[in-house]
């Protein structure tokens, strides 16, 4: 009888086939090769015309909103391409002390959005997972020049954002015959999104791919994280976005399955975060995968919404969750799912504390 | 009439002469472009003098769909071709992009007719053309129109009629990796670019040089275009987006101008060229010299992170379109406005290469702005009532007499070329490693 090591049995979990839908047919995505199948389908899917027919309401005109009084405009620019990704670069696990799975196998195809200066004239910062944080307080405008770079998979992705206030126009998401413009970006084109930041806009939220592709582009790594404060409120001493999530192994392309925050997997590859002792500290963690998933921090508690103190709260896909405290405890400190397959998978990180 | 009510419609006469004027026989306008194909696998045809399967690339094309790929061998050609229809969307035509300067397109001598342009692509879209020189053409070297997403990359443009690499009514593309000089127009052109509501196509320009041009780039009307990581020396003037009547689309918006290197565009072409000066009737007064980059009636325009250096007359102006305002068609009138425009983080006369002023603009319009930017020079008008940060007031506060000042400076007789220089404040510029400053041509 053959056995498995830890590894080699949770990477065989972690193949477990989901279904995909994609411009009218279900797929089911077991295998890499399923995974090329569905792009190759979404490359095939035409553009959405004009919706001229149907419900008065996909005929509808919407005007592009300005800021509030007082309030301003936020420009980003802000590209979608893949990349080569390496999910361990120091390839190891400095929890464990372990090496972690060669280099062969923890590269992959990800996909990421990158912000750019404007005109989309250069790059700004590396490619990377989650995409830019976007920013802005309530009476805000965000507007955001999306542009489809990506010569690889050709095919028509999309930015559709949470917690932010947009007429249709601006939803960003796929729609099958109702599509509007937002909702099918093809490669080389480009479309401005224009978001409020309304009062119950406070919060941090997810963003993601929402096109005719989204389960796989998302699982790919195409997200990110906006954040609207009250209007003149003060930003945290330290503050981070963690997005849990998985590459299962048909995005990998092999038996790995990675268990991520951020793109990367394994303390010393995942975001190490630093603090000092008497500063005001928020952690808002992200679900962004099919998984629900546990957010602990060694040594520390918080209250959640409802007043309660917590130190593993769950969290299901594109849920929200921000731990906010003071810190008070000094030291090296583990934060990490508490789900113990996730967490022995990769995902889990460090966090730093100075006196 | 107040003398500078003169002084402005003078001016605004001037403006009125449209870039490319005298370009000849260009196709009409068409609708560009379709949703973008994905093409299969197609041959490779080949060129040469000998031993190829065509002795001339006109027939390659001829012969060619747009599957295929058209590769031309070290020599010149003296023809000009033409690459015009659907059959060729995605059509590759590939010199020597390492090395340009060995296929070479020579219109020197050719008769009349279809040889004007080096290559023209009409109405075919996601077309390359790479690797090639061309000079000597009666209208331009390489011209696209009516298409959407042209690769122009590993040019050289010289000495052509009118432009040296130039799109017209299309959406998308990118000319990158080339050089434009002695071209009596502009030596990049984007123009006539079709309003896309919903999705766009952006134009990409980079890594370019344009050099001994009258103007480095010109765009009547341009929309969504990128200009960056290029330098713009030594023409008349360097980057010029401009509004006029005479082309569809106006007014030029949402462009990007950053990360450029501007300088020394202070290239008095009226005491000599290697090009034929261009004839300006009676009616009608020539571009300022000396100016590096000027927003001739633009909106929702960003200049950002560009040096721009040693230029006589002013880095940057941002002038009204004053010879549409107050047109009796709003659309028109509108079109004149300076809107929403951003200069920021811009280093004017970076590495102590003084520029006469930095930056002129008269206070017009509405949400225009200006931050972060390293002047050295001063500003024409001095004080900051009509520099103001960002976001730019609605409307912005105009300054009385502004517009006359930087209007009647700008002015020139082509019989009297030394008229040119009137208002040039010169200062010495620092060397450059590569280039010479052209003021006045040699030859």
């Amino acid at each position: 009888m053959t056995q498995l090591d830890r590894r080699d049995f949770l990477a065989a979990g972690g193949a477990t086939a989901f279904l995909c839908t994609l411009g009218g047919q279900t797929f089911k995505v077991s295998s890499a090769a399923d995974v090329a199948r569905i792009d190759a389908a979404a490359a095939a899917l035409p553009r959405p015309g004009q919706v001229t027919r149907g419900d008065p309401v996909d005929r509808m005109q919407f005007r592009t909103p300005g800021p509030q009084p007082g309030g301003r405009t936020r420009e980003y620019w802000i590209g979608a391409r893949t990349v080569t990704w390496d999910v361990a670069p120091s390839g190891k696990d400095e929890w464990m002390g372990r090496r972690v799975p060669s280099r062969r196998r923890r590269r992959l195809r990800a996909y990421v959005y990158q912000e750019w200066s404007a005109g989309f004239a250069n790059p700004i910062r590396p490619a990377r997972i989650p995409g830019p944080t976007l920013h802005a307080e309530v009476g805000y405008v965000l507007v955001i020049h999306f542009s489809n770079l990506d010569r690889k998979l050709k095919q028509a992705v999309t930015l559709h954002s949470h917690g932010v206030r947009y007429n249709p126009e601006y939803d960003g998401a796929y729609y099958g015959d109702f599509t509007r413009a937002g909702g099918f970006v093809a490669p080389g084109d480009e479309f401005t999104y224009v978001w409020e930041a309304t009062p119950d806009s406070v919060g941090a939220w997810p963003y993601h791919d929402h096109g005719p592709n989204h389960t796989l582009n998302t699982l790919r790594g195409l997200f990110g994280a906006v954040i609207v404060r009250e209007k003149g409120a003060p930003v945290p001493d330290v503050e981070r976005v963690l997005f849990l999530h998985s590459f299962p192994p048909q995005v990998t392309g092999g038996d790995s399955l990675f268990q991520c925050v951020n793109g990367r997997s394994y303390a010393g590859n995942t975001p190490t975060i630093r603090a000092r002792s008497g500063q005001r500290v928020a952690l808002h963690v992200i679900g962004m995968d099919q998984n629900f998933h546990t957010f602990h921090i060694h040594g520390h508690r918080w209250q959640d919404s409802g007043g309660a103190f917590v130190d593993c709260p769950t969290l299901g896909p594109n849920e929200t969750m921000t731990a906010s405290f003071v810190e008070d405890n000094p030291g090296r400190w583990l934060y990490h799912c508490h789900v113990a397959p996730h967490m022995d998978s990769g995902m889990a990180g460090w966090y730093l504390v100075e006196s | 009439m107040h003398k500078s009510h003169l002084v402005v419609a003078a001016v605004a006469a001037m403006l009125l002469v449209p870039a490319g004027a005298s370009a000849q026989n260009y196709p009409p306008p068409g609708k560009p472009g379709g949703t973008g194909k994905t093409h299969g696998k197609g041959r490779t045809l080949t060129v040469c003098k000998k031993g190829c399967d065509y002795k001339r690339i006109q027939k390659a094309i001829d012969a060619a769909s747009g599957k295929d790929t058209i590769k031309v061998k070290k020599g010149t050609y003296r023809e000009g071709v033409h690459v015009i229809g659907k059959r060729y969307d995605g059509l590759k035509l590939i010199g020597d992009p390492k090395h340009p300067d060995r296929v070479v397109f020579n219109g020197k001598g050719l008769p009349k007719g279809p040889n004007q342009n080096a290559v023209i692509v009409n109405n075919a879209d996601d077309v390359t053309v790479e690797g090639f020189h061309a000079r000597n053409y009666k209208a331009n070297c390489f011209f696209a129109t009516n298409l959407q997403d042209y690769v122009l990359n590993h040019l050289v443009a010289e000495r052509c009629g009118n432009y040296g690499i130039y799109a017209f009514n299309s959406k998308g593309g990118k000319m990158i990796n080339s050089e434009a000089y002695y071209n009596p127009d502009s030596g990049f052109y984007v123009g006539q670019t079709p309003p896309q509501k919903g999705r766009k196509k952006r134009t990409l320009l980079k890594n370019l040089d344009s050099w001994g041009n009258v103007l480095g780039f010109s765009g009547t009307n341009v929309r969504y275009t990128t200009i960056t990581k290029s330098r713009w020396f030594n023409n008349g003037a360097g980057i010029v987006p401009n509004v006029l009547t005479s082309e569809k689309f106006y007014p030029p918006t949402g462009n990007v101008i950053s990360h450029n290197d501007v300088f020394w565009n202070n290239y008095n072409f009226y005491f000599g060229a290697p090009f034929k000066i261009p004839q300006i009737s009676a009616a009608d007064i020539p571009y300022p010299i000396g100016v590096g980059l000027l927003l001739y009636g633009s909106q929702d325009t960003v200049v950002e992170k560009n040096r721009i250096s040693g230029n006589y007359l002013a880095g940057f102006a941002e002038v009204p379109a004053v010879h549409l305002a107050g047109n009796s068609d709003p659309k028109v009138a509108e079109a004149a406005i300076l809107r929403d425009n951003t200069v920021r983080g811009n280093d004017f006369g970076a590495g102590n290469d003084l520029n006469g002023y930095d930056m002129a603009y008269d206070g017009s319009g509405s949400g225009n702005c200006f931050e972060d930017n390293t002047s050295r020079s001063p500003n024409m008008p001095a004080g900051t009532a009509a520099f103001p940060g960002c976001p730019g007031p609605n409307p912005n506060v105009e300054v009385a007499g502004a517009l006359g000042q930087i209007l009647a400076n700008s002015l020139g007789d082509p019989k009297n070329p030394a008229s040119f220089e009137a208002h040039w404040i010169k200062h010495p510029h620092p060397a450059r490693k590569g280039v010479k400053p052209l003021e006045h041509y040699p030859g």
